[in-house]
């Protein structure tokens, strides 16, 4: 499965969900299914989407909004695996990540990363975290949605091909304006 | 009550009135004070309203710079308790994030490295931590033996609603420091 595939499932079923989006080529390729309104891109901060996401997880747990939906990649949360940790030690029922699991920094030369030899899946199980493993687009249609029906947190262990998805947009926003977008649609539906 | 104990009440009291929906804290032993206090506020609030603790330990400081500062996307707004040392881990993701996204947070931290820091390494990163804030665009307010415990407590509740009113991160940079038969200075 390539990885604008596995994120088009995820547009399908979260349109309606807070969608916090890793930087760079996920980012990208995300706004390139079709730019809305619930999506948060994170344009340069490594490493942090799953925190962002239990943040925003936290804020909206009690709440009409089920979820907070984190797409994250192995290299982001090598980057601050820690980030597993404190979800799990928190344990937002509203956190859901999906992890796109390529085994490499696919936006900065393919470089592998740890995940060619450490199962991130595992890791995120031993914080605590419900965990199953997805590698083709009908089980993630069909694990997504039944994830999104029960309380978290949850990861979702995406497998997804290397590589990234060729002229796709840069995201040339201001993330002022970005992130006041996102707020002003998530705010009004938390009550 | 000492003065240091009395700089831990008036901080603790200071992040009790702000009212905040989150306090992540990574630990030192300075404000470890602070830190009970908190938790000891947070559990018996949990105990009064049943709802979810708000006063939490992270891993590391940009992890809490993520989480906490994601909060005012939803509305929300709340603090990170840490040491002034931590701020090398979490320069990239304060200025990324919070900063480029305009994100209201307030940092409260003490300082290590300056008079009576007796971990010789430790100065490399504290010294030019003030600095580095400066540069990143960050508002920094400091406290010292100069300052009353009651001008700590004012200075932690201004600086919050400073953040708030500026959308933008703010950091409280707390020298506990004595000189040795000094007195009282403030």
């Amino acid at each position: 499965m390539r990885r604008i595939e596995a994120l088009r499932v995820v547009a399908e079923l979260c349109s309606d969900l807070p969608v916090v989006a890793t930087c760079a080529a996920t980012s990208r390729e995300l706004a390139a299914t079709g730019d809305r309104e619930n999506y948060l891109y994170l344009l340069d901060s490594m490493g942090l989407t799953t925190s962002v996401g239990t943040g925003i997880a936290l804020a909206v747990e009690g709440t009409a909004v089920s979820h907070a939906v984190v797409v994250d990649g192995d290299g982001s949360l090598l980057m601050n695996l820690g980030a597993l940790a404190t979800a799990g030690y928190l344990a937002p029922t509203s956190l859901l990540v999906v992890l796109l699991d390529n085994q490499v920094y696919a936006s900065t030369g393919s470089i592998p990363t740890q995940a060619a030899q450490i199962d991130l899946g595992g890791v995120a199980r031993a914080c605590g975290l419900r965990v199953t493993a997805v590698d083709d687009e009908e089980s993630l249609r069909r694990t997504l949605g039944e994830e999104l029906q029960a309380p978290g947190p949850t990861l979702l262990h995406v497998r997804v091909d290397p590589g990234n998805e060729p002229d796709t947009a840069l995201l040339l926003i201001d993330p002022v304006v970005h992130g006041a977008r996102f707020g002003s649609w998530l705010q009004p539906r938390l009550g | 009550m000492t003065r240091t104990q009395e700089r831990h009440a008036q901080v603790t009291d200071a992040l009790l009135r702000l009212d905040l929906d989150a306090v992540a804290y990574v630990p030192s032993n300075s404000i470890a004070p602070v830190i009970r206090g908190l938790e000891e506020a947070d559990r018996e609030r949990v105990a009064a309203d049943g709802g979810r603790r708000r006063v939490f330990p992270v891993s590391r400081e940009e992890e809490a710079v993520g989480l906490v500062g994601a909060l005012p996307l939803a509305g929300r707004f709340g603090a990170i308790v840490m040491q002034d040392n931590g701020f090398g881990n979490a320069l990239t993701a304060l200025t990324t994030f919070t900063v480029a996204y305009h994100l209201p947070l307030l940092i409260v931290a003490n300082t290590r490295g300056g008079l009576g820091e007796y971990n010789s390494m430790i100065h490399a990163i504290s010294a030019p931590v003030p600095d580095l804030l400066k540069a990143s665009g960050i508002a920094t307010f400091r406290l010292d033996r100069r300052h009353t415990p009651e001008d700590w407590g004012a200075t932690v509740e201004a600086a919050g609603t400073h953040a708030r009113m500026t959308y933008r991160p703010v950091v409280v940079l707390m020298e506990f420091y004595d000189i040795p038969g000094e007195g009282s200075v403030a």
